[in-house]
Order: C-alpha cells, then structure tokens, then sequence
C-alpha cells in the first residue's frame, strides 16, 4: 500500500481541484478555528510570560539585628546560598539601606534628612532560583531561616504569591479548557464539513464499493485529501495569526499594552508554529475518518 | 457456479423479500431474472454481491459460502464479479478511461496492463474514441457501455446485471445484449434481471421467475426443448 503513495496523492490533490469550492470551505473552516485557538494561545502566552516575570521579583528579606564583622556576614551569605532554593544572596548595610529609600523618596528625600545612618536595619535579600519560585520553596527557605535566631525579622510577599500561583493555575485551567473545548470545536466542524463533501460523492464511494475497492484503498484518498486541507488550513492559520500579531497587536495596540506593563508582545514560539501546522492536519485527518465511518460500509446491512 | 439454499431475506419482520429460494446456475449459464416489481430480483442481485445478507438460507458463490463474508472479504469476492446497474453507478468526476481503469486499479495491476487492458475494453464496446471524455458528456446508452467495459475489463466470473437496458432505447439495448452475448460466449455467467419481455424472446435464454419473492417458474428455452421445475436446483 505504501509503494502506491503516490497514487493516493494524486487521486487527492486530483479530487481537491475537481471540487475547489469544498476544498476552500473546508480549507477555511480549519483555518479560521485555529487561527482562533492561536490568538488564544498568544494571549494565553503573553500573559503567562508577563506573570513570571512578576515572579522574577521574589525575594525573603531577612533583617538583622547587630550587623557583624563583613568577614561573618560573608560567611552567612555563603551558608543561604547552600540552600538549593537560593540563586543568590545580597547584603545590604544599614547605609545602603537609607541610600535606598531616600532614592525612593525622590523630591520628598529631604524628609529623612538628618537621621542617623543606623535608622533601618541591615538585611540579606534572599532571591530565589527560577525554577523555585513557589510558594512550597518559599516556605521551606522562610522556615529554616526562621529557626536561625540571627535573623530577627523575615519579610517575604507570601500573600501576593498565593494570589499569582492561583492566578497562574486558574489561567493554566482556563486556557486547557478552552483550548481543548476549540480544537474540540475545530474538529466537530470539519468533520462536518469534510461529511458535507461526502454527500455529494456517496454514488463515488459506492460505486467504488462495487468494484471491490477494500476500505482502505476507498478511504485513503480522502483522509490524504483531510489531511492535506487541514495542513492548509493550519498554514492559512499560522499565517492569518501572524498578520494580526504584526498589524494589530504589535503596531496598534503596542503602545496601549506597554502601560499594562507589558514591554514586549511574543508571537508563538516555533514549536507552537508547528504545532499549529501539523495540528491543522491532524484534525483534517480525523476529520475524514470520523466522516469517512458512516460511508463506506459495502451496502451491507 | 452460483447455488442458493432456501434462501429467505426479510428487511422488516413478517415481510419476506425473498421466500425459500432455492437455485442452481451453472458455469457459463445465462440466465435471466424476471417478475413484476418488488418480486425480489435486485434482492437476489444484491445477496449475490452480498450487498445484503439473508435472513436465512445458504448461498455458494464460487465454490464458497458467502452467507457470512465480514467487510474485509467482500471486496475481493467482488473482484470477481461484473456488477451492472440500471443507472450506471459511474464515476462522474472521472474519465471513461479512469472509470473502466479503475477496478484494475483497485486490484493493483501495473499500469501498462491497465492502458492495454482498458482500451482493448473500450474498443470492445465500441468507446475508444471517448476515453478522454467525462460520464456525463455520453448518452445514456454510451455511459452504459462504459459500465459494461467495467464489468468486463477484469474478466468476471460472473457477470450480474441489473435491469441493465431499463433506461435504453431498442437500439441500444440490442448493443448492450450483444456485449453480454459475448461475454457469455467467452465463458462468464451471466445473471440479468429484466422486465423486458420483447428482449427474452429476442435472445432467449433460461428463464427464472419471481413473483412475491418466491420462485414461480424457472424455464429452460423452448427452443432447447426442456423445462425444469420451479423450485428445482
């Protein structure tokens, strides 16, 4: 079956000319769901890239009370830094600590003028490695520090990582819902489609049937010619996607979104371009053999 | 060739569309399948093709039992039959030649033995110069004629024909009767249902009768002087 490839390629490209207007419409009822599901999936991406960044920010700040000899304090930064949860760990002295907040003052920097050096506290910032910005590292890092009685204050956004990380895992749901629920969608109304195409050739098929065309040798063009169209359809997708990417979200919208404050709009990374491609074709295949079923039966009641 | 064993087939309960069949058609027979409408004629057609199954009853085909032949295997049963319908059952979207083409095709035959083959069908039914053309650029007779190259092209065993000339003016059913006359002569059975009374004194041959899916008669000609029983193998 495999030496007559060719023959099933031909008969389909041969049948997707012979009946243009099908072909488009199911070229574009492919075309236009996933085009949907890449929008959604640019959204999706974009904001899941913007919340981590969010994330990148996670620190424990860990206030000391008497600041040792800096040979001491190297010494526990070198200790948090053990910690398979630290990246990196920075002192910040009583003077940079002041340095620091008169900077956030800005105009209003004259307010702290006068005060002694020693007003806030030395700390270490504690940050986190990227692939431990959870809330479970975080208080597994919180906790040990805890139990050290060097530190006499531990300061760390728990509260607004709970939110993100129900924030993150709600966008998780949603998308894999609603992108599941539209290729779901995308495959319903092309095999619908690719059904309608079936009726119009149902005394093709039959008469095929009479021949002594197995199954196989009846269907294969037709799921190659499913295939195809949803490969096309994928393409005009991916396209389609970029286009409005290009036109709408990066030259119309870009300035509106950088006061969200999101600096740099992602289109989908290649392996998504061709996931989308070759996910075009899988659904056009499946498409064809779920229309395909109810065709060929041999007349055999 | 073809034996059927109280054949019964039933496509609502109590409504039997084929009664207690029981038939015998020889190697090389020709045979024809009459009655009035609805007597069960394309019935027995289509349980030979196995297009249907019987209710009950056995039917050899070849030697072999089909009665109970899953999808996988009747496509190759097939292969050895040339099966003829009233309207043509052509593929509209494909050339004369790609229509008669294509059960070589099915079978896998290469493709210089499928030009040779296929045009040497054409020419026999007078149609070479039409390969090129679409079904429905032919008359109807000329698209039967196509059929018929179909049905022939793979040397069929047996040859099933229904109400093959239902839709053809005289002349060309006179046509179509020679195409199948020699068939039969080159050795294909040939089963034929017909209403055509004119057409069975033109080219008389064995004569099997339905009438309420029973078989009601089942006549050698006369001129061989002979007559069996309805109901007789």
């Amino acid at each position: 079956m495999l030496l007559r490839s060719g023959y099933f390629l031909k008969r389909a490209l041969r049948n997707m000319r012979q009946s243009p207007v099908l072909s488009l419409a199911s070229i574009g009822t492919v075309a236009v769901a996933l085009a949907l599901l890449a929008f959604f999936a640019i959204a999706v991406l974009n904001v899941q890239q913007l919340t981590a960044s969010w994330g990148e920010n996670l620190a424990v700040v860990a206030y000391l009370e008497d600041v040792p000899e800096q040979k001491v304090v190297n010494g526990w930064i070198k200790e948090v830094e053990s910690y398979p949860e630290v990246a990196k760990v920075t002192f910040v002295s009583r003077k940079a600590a002041l340095e620091r907040f008169s900077q956030r003052l800005g105009d209003d920097a004259d307010l702290i003028e006068g005060l002694g050096e020693d007003v806030l506290p030395a700390s270490l910032e504690i940050a986190l490695g990227s692939e431990w910005r959870s809330k479970s590292s975080l208080t597994s890092v919180v906790e040990r520090l805890r139990k050290d009685q060097r530190f006499s204050d531990l300061q760390y956004g728990q509260g607004w990582l709970e939110k993100l990380e129900a924030f993150l895992l709600l966008l998780r749901v949603a998308g894999s819902a609603l992108g599941g629920f539209l290729v779901f969608a995308a495959l319903i109304i092309v095999a619908n489609t690719i059904k309608l195409t079936l009726y119009a050739r149902q005394d093709e098929l039959e008469a095929m049937a009479m021949v002594g065309g197995t199954s196989l040798f009846i269907k294969l063009p037709y799921l190659v010619e499913g295939a195809l169209q949803g490969l096309l359809g994928g393409l005009t997708a991916l396209g389609l996607s970029f286009l409005v990417f290009q036109i709408i979200l990066q030259k119309t919208l870009g300035s509106l979104l950088l006061i969200t404050g999101i600096d740099t709009i992602h289109f989908l990374p290649p392996v998504w371009q061709g996931s989308l491609v070759v996910g075009g074709g899988l659904i056009g295949l499946m498409g064809s053999l779920f229309a395909l079923r109810k065709f060929v039966r041999f007349g055999v009641s | 060739m073809i034996q059927l064993f109280n054949v019964c087939k039933a496509y609502q309960r109590d409504q039997n569309a084929l009664n207690d069949v029981t038939l015998k058609v020889e190697k090389g027979e020709f045979v024809y399948l009459t009655g009035p409408s609805g007597a069960g004629k394309s019935t027995l057609l289509k349980l030979l093709y196995c297009a249907e199954r019987p209710t009950r009853g056995q039917i050899l085909v070849n030697g072999r039992n089909v009665t109970r032949y899953g999808p996988a295997r009747i496509p190759y049963l097939r292969r050895n039959l040339g099966i003829i319908f009233q309207d043509f059952k052509l593929l509209k979207r494909r050339t004369v030649f790609e229509n008669v083409a294509f059960p070589l095709e099915v079978q896998g035959r290469k493709r210089f033995e499928i030009s040779k083959k296929v045009y040497q069908a054409l020419k026999s039914v007078g149609l070479e110069h039409r390969l090129n053309h679409y079904p429905l650029q032919l008359s109807g007779g000329e698209q039967q004629r196509v059929a018929v190259a179909r049905a022939l092209v793979v040397d069929p065993l047996i040859l099933l024909a229904d109400e093959p000339t239902g839709n053809l003016d005289p002349e060309v059913t006179l046509d179509i009767m020679g195409l199948f006359k020699g068939a039969n002569a080159r050795g294909t059975t040939i089963i034929m249902a017909t209403h055509d009374r004119s057409l069975i004194r033109e080219f008389p041959r064995r004569i099997v009768s339905l009438d309420a899916g029973r078989l009601a008669n089942d006549d050698l000609p006369l001129f061989r002087g002979t007559a069996v029983k309805a109901g007789q193998p």
